[in-house]
């Protein structure tokens, strides 16, 4: 856009936007390889083979892998069924499953956790408690710790991914295909192998792929359910070596090898899912609005519809309940009964007890801070990347792809390699670490967002109002922003609500007076103060549900009217 | 929407670099308790109206992490540090970063902890002993060989040493008086390891565990709010002081050491001692109804450790203990 060679406005986002990536993000990806293979000055890969094939890492990392392909699998299973359910079939209240099969995504999944724990620990668990007693047995109905456990609550809380992806592809997808299909004479389950599994396809496997990433990285769900019996993934083991040797080098060393194996397999899942969002077969998928024949599923119908809502009241409300029900009583361990209950805990959590009281402001102003500075440096480097020609820019986009490949631990590690000392600016145990850390972190959602709202900007908006007279900030100013600005409270509130339950990355960084409310959960749970962690947990959750309802609410608005001002 | 924005910007901004301090005030960094520090500060502020009083409470390795990092960015803010980690502070002392100070009160104090040159002082003698549930434990057990007997059979928790320095005392205090058969014994009994050393405490309330190595505080709270557990002290007592200790270099020396006079008193001990842990001094009443023995007979009958090699070994005995505990795959 600035052809005159001097240093304009457009060199300055550009120089603004490298700064930003380099020091927020490729800084600490940077220093944990260099961590990892160089020792005293060398590069040395003696030092990552014997990390590697010390006993207990190589078992965290296979028991990595395997829980991230067992939950991959299983979520793939459940979601693309349901999802199926709810566009192609008759099922009853279609259009309100589909929003309630959301719902596992608002649910933390360390919070899920914890309330499973809590009704399937082996001996204790409610469920289990009340399996014995009616069959007078002393063997436990399912023991939750175990891999298995962790597969399932994972499962339970990570499906939606799939689901969303698929559902929004069987609905898109041209129903013409399919009806030509029957008319040459093809049979359901021909129609189905040969048309619309290929055409699904690459949603299904986009929606795992983002299963495996996430479950790879997962630190709540593991830790709770696994560490007790021997369970270690990689970001439990970081973890388990992080808080062990308050800060020593050989920790935070194996530490960084075990990132980067997380950094590799992300890569390598981000590039699989890449090359398969973009295969040919994707483009059959027209934006159609011609509703689709649904499948008549006659005496199936209601046990079908059954089997929905006991997954939902099973999966949701069961754990929501256990969660407010312990966080009432006076202690753990004491039944369930009104006598036993007391809304003390929820006071004191609220308004008594520094430490959750500290939690809670914590959480809030760092995703309040983390989403506003990101929803803007993420609005400025899109612009230079969707809109400027500017020399270089291959390099600002291939540093705009690393937000997406790293997992949370990962960041975690980076920021305090980076923000210790090293570079004359110690934070190390104060918030700003965790802020710092949380725009790593969700600068990939404000990049999707306002790139996307970006593109639907077109240029030749841009080039009337400069033709016009306008100077480039003006039109910025004047045409650009009001544009994109949807896309960037979109991005502010992606960011803003995940941060406010965020665990995986703040457990690594937190510090005396910066328990963030995840952290504090978790910590409650660990120090056996369960009833606090419940009914810190019940504020949680109510923070959370009442920031998606009220984002709904304002979206919901903002479209109508949008389209009645159309 | 522009106004609204920058007014959230400043807020956050303001809100998190409210973290700098100024002026003069004693700030302390403990791995005590909400409730019992916040008693505590209470009483001293109400003598001492003159100090502004503050204090972060966090576990002890968090606490020493943040020493470390506030040594090397060379702004302490710590005055004065208290936590049950004894063989940290022979550490610090050794790395000349403690004030000594010999209270008046010290002459007091009974404790399995020496410190003459009073680079610190124990503040009282954490205890660790055996917490039972008392729904299925119908007599409760003497010894901590009772824990081997087929009745506790996969069903006796000990706290990850490594997640946890009560637990990690109570690993070395146990293999020093047993010998590590202890805990081979135990896991032939199929006893197991948990998580934080309340954690073993709740699950043991629960039921999922019958019995577990118990911190006194934390198992005669929940006894208190009705839980079902029971606590038996065995004849070898299982004692962790938790030493005060003043940092070199600290701007308010005076405040800090009327601190620690403080915490020495009759009137705080008594505070400690209501608490539910066992206090320095021998001249404070427990509690009517305390499940805790006798201050000066627990200390005479205190597995005697020691606590400045404990550090030193530390890796060595968790690696030890976890290769013996860890279960199966």
């Amino acid at each position: 856009m600035n052809r005159t060679g001097k240093f304009g406005i457009a060199e300055l986002l550009f120089v603004l936007s490298l700064l930003i990536l380099i020091v927020i993000v490729a800084l600490p990806v940077l220093l944990i390889f260099w961590t990892s293979f160089v020792v005293d000055g060398h590069f040395n890969l003696s030092a990552v083979v014997e990390v590697l094939t010390k006993p207990d890492t190589f078992e965290a990392l296979k028991m990595s892998l395997l829980l991230a392909a067992c939950v991959t699998v299983t979520c793939t299973a459940v979601g693309t069924l349901f999802a199926w359910l709810v566009t192609r079939t008759d099922m009853p209240f279609k259009e309100t499953m589909k929003v309630l099969f959301t719902i596992p995504f608002m649910l933390p999944a360390f919070i899920g956790a914890l309330a499973w724990k809590m009704l399937l620990s082996p001996r204790a668990g409610y469920i289990n408690q009340f399996w014995m007693a009616l069959f007078g047995t002393r063997t436990p109905l399912f023991n939750i710790y175990s891999f298995w456990g962790i597969v399932i609550i994972e499962t339970m809380y990570l499906f939606p991914f799939v689901f969303i992806q698929v559902s929004g592809a069987l609905e898109r997808m041209d129903p013409t295909l399919e009806e030509s299909a029957r008319i040459a004479g093809a049979g359901l389950f021909t129609i189905t192998r040969k048309i619309t599994i290929p055409l699904i396809l690459p949603a299904v496997v986009s929606g795992a792929l983002l299963v495996c990433l996430y479950s790879l990285a997962h630190f709540g769900t593991p830790a709770i359910l696994g560490t007790e019996v021997g369970i270690y993934t990689i970001p439990t083991k970081i973890y388990e070596l992080i808080h062990q040797s308050a800060g020593s080098f050989t920790a935070i060393r194996a530490a960084t090898v075990m990132s980067v194996i997380l950094v590799l397999s992300a890569a390598v899942i981000l590039y699989t899912q890449n090359r398969v969002v973009k295969s040919g077969r994707f483009q059959i998928i027209a934006g159609k609005s011609v509703r689709p024949t649904v499948l008549k599923l006659r005496g199936l119908r209601t046990p079908l519809f059954i089997l929905c809502i006991v997954y939902l009241l099973v999966t949701v409300v069961m754990p929501t309940v256990t969660i407010f029900l312990v966080g009432l009583l006076k202690t753990y361990g004491l039944p369930l009964q009104l006598g036993n209950m007391t809304f003390e805990n929820f006071y004191y959590v609220l308004f008594k007890w520094k430490l959750t009281k500290d939690a809670i402001f914590n959480s809030l102003y760092l995703s309040l801070g983390a989403a506003l500075v990101t929803m803007v440096a993420g609005g400025i480097i899109s612009y230079v990347l969707v809109k400027m020609k500017v020399r270089g820019k291959w390099f600002l986009e291939f540093l705009g792809m690393l937000p997406f490949s790293l997992p949370g631990t990962v960041i975690a590690l980076g920021v305090i390699l980076t923000w210790s000392g090293r570079f004359g600016i110690n934070i190390y145990n104060t918030g700003w670490i965790i802020f710092v850390a949380y725009i790593a972190r969700y600068m990939a959602f404000s990049l999707k967002s306002n790139s996307a709202a970006l593109e639907q900007v077109h240029d030749s908006l841009v080039e009337a109002s400069r033709a016009s007279g306008a100077t480039p900030w003006q039109s910025l100013r004047d045409v650009v922003i009001p544009l994109i600005r949807p896309g960037m409270i979109a991005a502010f509130f992606l960011i803003f609500l995940p941060a406010l339950r965020e665990l995986t990355t703040s457990v690594l960084l937190y510090g005396p007076t910066t328990r963030t409310i995840g952290v504090a959960i978790y910590t409650l749970n660990e120090d056996g103060e369960t009833v606090y962690a419940c009914a810190l947990a019940g504020v949680a959750l109510l923070l959370i549900v009442g920031g998606e309802i009220l984002i709904k609410r304002f979206f919901e608005k903002k479209k109508r009217l949008d389209n009645g001002g159309a | 929407m522009k106004k609204l924005l920058a007014v959230l910007v400043l807020v956050s901004l303001l809100a998190i670099s409210g973290a700098a301090w100024a002026g003069e005030k004693l700030t302390v960094y403990t791995s005590m308790k909400e409730s019992l520090i916040g008693a505590l500060k209470d009483a001293f502020v109400k003598n001492n109206a003159g100090i502004e009083f503050d204090y972060y409470s966090a576990g002890a390795g968090k606490l020493m992490a943040k020493i470390a990092a506030e040594r090397e960015s060379g702004k302490m803010t710590v005055d004065v540090l208290w936590h049950s980690e004894v063989p940290d502070f022979y550490q610090l002392k050794k790395e000349g970063i403690l004030e000594p100070y010999v209270s008046p009160e010290a002459k007091f104090v009974e404790s399995p902890v020496k410190e003459p040159e009073g680079f610190f002082t124990p503040v009282r003698n954490g205890t660790l002993a055996i917490t039972y549930n008392t729904r299925f434990i119908k007599t409760a057990p003497t010894s901590w060989q009772d824990l081997l007997k087929p009745e506790y059979k996969g069903a006796f928790g000990i706290a990850n040493p490594a997640l946890s320095g009560t637990a990690y005392g109570s690993v070395v205090a146990l293999a020093q008086q047993f010998g590590w058969e202890y805990f081979e014994n135990c896991k032939k009994n199929e006893a197991k390891m948990g998580q934080g050393s309340g954690q073993v405490v709740d699950d043991t309330a629960m039921g999922d565990l019958l019995a577990c190595i118990g911190v006194d505080y934390i198992t005669t709270d929940k006894i208190k709010k009705g839980a079902t557990l029971g606590f038996v002290y065995p004849k070898e007592v299982i004692m962790l002081p938790s030493p005060v200790a003043i940092m070199k270099g600290t701007p308010n020396l005076a405040a800090a050491k009327k601190f620690v006079d403080f915490l020495l008193s009759r009137e705080a001990q008594q505070i400690i001692a209501n608490s539910g842990t066992l206090p320095v001094r021998a001249d404070v009443e427990l509690p009517k109804d305390t499940l805790l023995p006798n201050p000066h007979d627990a200390v005479q009958r205190a597995i005697v450790l020691d606590f400045t090699t404990m550090s030193a070994t530390k890796e060595a005995t968790i690696k030890k203990f976890t290769e013996i505990l860890r279960p199966g795959k």
